[in-house]
């Protein structure tokens, strides 16, 4: 790894010889960053997460901007396909020059450009991954940080909630087979804990698979009452329509990353109401189709922004999403000081205390410290009831 | 004898264009551009070999984003598992994806026309799950990442080569490798057209009764076409994956077969000269869709319809347009086109 430091360390001289007095990125008026997500192909739903952040820092800019500067924000489309992510990746650092890699969405895709920018010491900021990895190996990446509650932590809630409250459940695992999937699926063995046994069937499938017909069925021959959805948006909204054909109604865990409400719209029209009803997932975040924030100042700042700035569909919880982890970088960004440099901004990113973020659930706080590089490790449970997702229960510390 | 005299001059200063154009394009264009323009060089090689094959020989494959895949995870298995160097792996990455090429075009002795097309379109879409399932040698759903794990196999890593005392950036240095193994495979493919292999190609795609009679072997004359043109394909994917430094899944869906299939067809069947067109057109044509509008949906879109369009208004692609513009001067200066 240090050598490999050492080689593109030469790279790192030549691009940055040509700056003397301000860092890359960095002009007296703007901080130039960018990041990639996918605009094309079937993880498109994302880009909220990018759009939403977006609209954040337009507002932002608006507003002054911080410390005089305003923020340019540039993603780019990888269309999921990490090697469309490091070609992208590659084109923001040494075409367009930016400060930071901010906000770019995948695990497998952050993986991929993870080795390069840590080595030529771009910072990889808020990846929008909740991979256990991003956080757990600083020692090696230093130059990267996540965001959202880990995925392993997640899985950790579903399996200590059902040793808790349904310790004879037989449980089936539908899960996506790369980190994303296995990450989850550990947490829940985890939080299980001495229960691992109540799993009883596990399915993957392969983002490349067209459908998860076939492990709903095997779910089902197994006789499991409880189904964990590991999966992203497309196959999670699959399961509750295939479950539904086969006239399966267990009781389901489905996972953040698709717990979105246009989501579950989708599935509910899909597979009727009643096959909806009762699934529960973890939130974070204040949901813009949950009544109990109508009146709520940090969601009603989030509306205004969407509608004056475009950000897109204001009832899509991704870019609520991007709107937090664009607040959180901004505080950085004031903490990195008057002359920011790629340094001081990673240095900033991993001593975070953010009490005020208007976006996450209230009592919630973006905190990272030297040893602890996982900015968000708080969320509570929440039902689909009707139509909506309805928070129950305290914050759980998600570690 | 003047006129044949000005038709050869003629060809001799086109090749001279070719070579100033390949020397110097890169200082046109940002040093980073040359890895787009690189890119193209990539499909520009694949979609010349996919020409052979259907334009040609008149076998349709849908497989051929598959076969990039066998030379792409060539190349990065000798770089991760047998520390080759990345460039020493492209002739290897082209020997293996020949042979498979090979093998699965041993079916079309059998199918022809859509039923070819879907028994390839199957290799297709296997191959994410073959690359998983053999997870020890192809990193699984992760891939394999060169950079992490074969740093001192890249060429370039510190950012500059050094070729016979004449240094170049890393990302010219790709232009020149892609773009010079795209000339000499077109080179290549335009002997091989103009020889007796080609005119039995396109026996085979003109009538396979007439060039039975004629003798020719039809079993040979496919699989031969189907294995040069794998070489081809795996070449391009050796390099895609040098460039990347990176092979995953996600990068050889099905969809890659279809944009090769796409690049081949704008291009021209059976044209060698439209294939440039059809190599930039699938390279800049993402970047161009998700320029129109960033909306849910709309890049697909864009992208659909371009190629609609473009089938629309050029049905015999870019190299027909040629044809029936270079028309006037062949027949003039006693010259084939």
């Amino acid at each position: 790894m240090y050598l490999l430091a050492g080689a593109l360390g030469a790279l790192a001289l030549a691009t940055a010889a040509t700056g003397a007095a301000s860092e890359t990125g960095v002009t007296s008026s703007q901080v130039l960053i960018g990041g990639t997500t996918p605009l094309s192909g079937n993880a498109s739903a994302f880009q909220s997460v990018a759009k939403g952040a977006a609209a954040y820092f337009r507002w932002v800019n608006a507003h002054g901007g911080v410390n005089k500067r305003k923020i340019k924000y540039v993603y780019k489309d990888d269309g999921y396909d990490p090697s469309k992510t490091a070609d992208k990746t590659r084109e923001l650092v040494q075409q367009e020059k930016v400060f930071a890699i901010f906000n770019s969405l995948g695990t497998e895709q952050n993986l991929a450009t993870r080795a390069y920018l840590n080595a030529i010491k771009v910072p990889q900021l808020f990846v929008a991954s909740g991979a256990t990895t991003f956080g757990k190996d600083y020692k090696q990446y230093p130059y990267t940080i996540g965001y959202q509650p880990n995925y392993r932590a997640e899985g950790t809630i579903y399996g200590r909630y059902l040793a808790k409250t349904s310790p004879k459940a037989r449980i089936g695992v539908l899960y996506q087979n790369d980190d994303y999937g296995k990450d989850l699926l550990a947490g829940l063995r985890n939080g299980l804990g001495k229960k691992a046994k109540l799993i009883k069937s596990k399915q993957s499938y392969d983002v490349t698979d067209s459908d998860v017909r076939s492990q709903i069925a095997r779910l089902k021959a197994a006789k499991v009452n409880t189904l964990m959805v590991f999966a992203t948006p497309l196959f999670a909204i699959q399961s509750y329509v295939y479950a539904h054909k086969l006239a399966w109604r267990p009781k389901v865990f489905v996972n953040a990353v698709s717990s979105a409400a246009n989501v579950m719209g989708i599935a509910s029209a899909g597979a009727g109401k009643k096959q909806t009803e009762g699934s529960i997932s973890i939130v974070f975040l204040k949901d813009p189709t949950d009544p109990k924030w109508n009146k709520d100042p940090g969601t009603k700042l989030y509306r205004s922004i969407m509608k004056k700035y475009k950000g897109g569909n204001p009832n899509d919880v991704y870019a609520v999403y991007g709107m937090s982890v664009a607040h959180t970088f901004v505080a950085a960004l004031k903490k990195a000081g008057k002359n920011p440099t790629r340094a001081s901004i990673m240095r900033a990113a991993t001593r975070l205390n953010v009490k005020n973020d208007p976006f996450l659930l209230p009592g919630m706080t973006v905190r990272t410290t030297k040893t602890d590089h996982f900015p968000l490790d708080q969320a509570k449970l929440q039902r689909y009831h009707k139509g909506r997702w309805v928070s129950f229960g305290g914050l759980f510390r998600v570690r | 004898m003047g006129r044949r005299a000005l038709g050869i001059a003629l060809w001799v200063a086109m090749v001279a264009a070719i070579l100033v154009v390949y020397a110097f394009a890169p200082r046109l264009v940002s040093d980073f551009h040359s890895r787009d323009l690189a890119e193209a060089g990539i499909f520009f090689i694949a979609i010349v070999g996919l020409n052979l094959l259907t334009g040609y020989t008149g076998q349709i494959s849908l497989g051929h984003g598959a076969l990039m895949a066998v030379g792409g995870y060539t190349t990065a298995a000798l770089m991760v598992h047998e520390h080759w160097r990345d460039v020493w792996t492209i002739p290897l990455a082209g020997l293996t994806a020949g042979v498979v090429g090979f093998l699965i075009g041993l079916p079309a002795l059998r199918l022809s026309g859509l039923y070819l097309a879907m028994a390839t379109f199957a290799f297709a879409v296997a191959m994410p799950s073959l690359l998983k399932k053999f997870s020890g040698l192809t990193g699984g759903g992760q891939g394999l990442r060169m950079l992490e794990d074969a740093p001192f196999q890249i060429t370039g890593l510190s950012g500059t080569v050094t070729i016979f005392g004449h240094s170049m950036t890393q990302n010219h240095f790709l232009y020149y490798l892609a773009w010079g193994i795209g000339l000499v495979g077109f080179l290549i493919s335009w002997l091989l057209v103009r020889s007796r292999v080609g005119r039995t190609f396109r026996a085979v795609r003109d009538s396979e009764v007439a060039a039975t009679s004629a003798g020719i072997n039809l079993a040979w004359a496919k699989t031969f076409a189907f294995a040069i043109s794998g070489v081809y394909a795996g070449v391009a994917g050796g390099l895609l994956a040098t460039q990347n430094q990176i092979v995953n899944p996600l990068t050889f869906t099905f969809l890659l077969s279809i944009v090769l299939l796409v690049g081949t067809v704008v291009g021209g069947l059976g044209s060698l000269p439209g294939m440039v067109v059809g190599a930039f057109f699938v390279e800049y044509l993402p970047d161009v869709s998700t320029h129109v509008s960033t909306a849910p949906g709309v890049p697909d879109f864009v992208y659909g319809a371009a190629i609609i369009v473009v089938m629309i208004l050029l049905p015999t692609g870019v190299g027909g347009l040629l044809k029936r513009v270079a028309r006037p001067l062949t027949t003039r200066l006693y010259l084939r086109p």
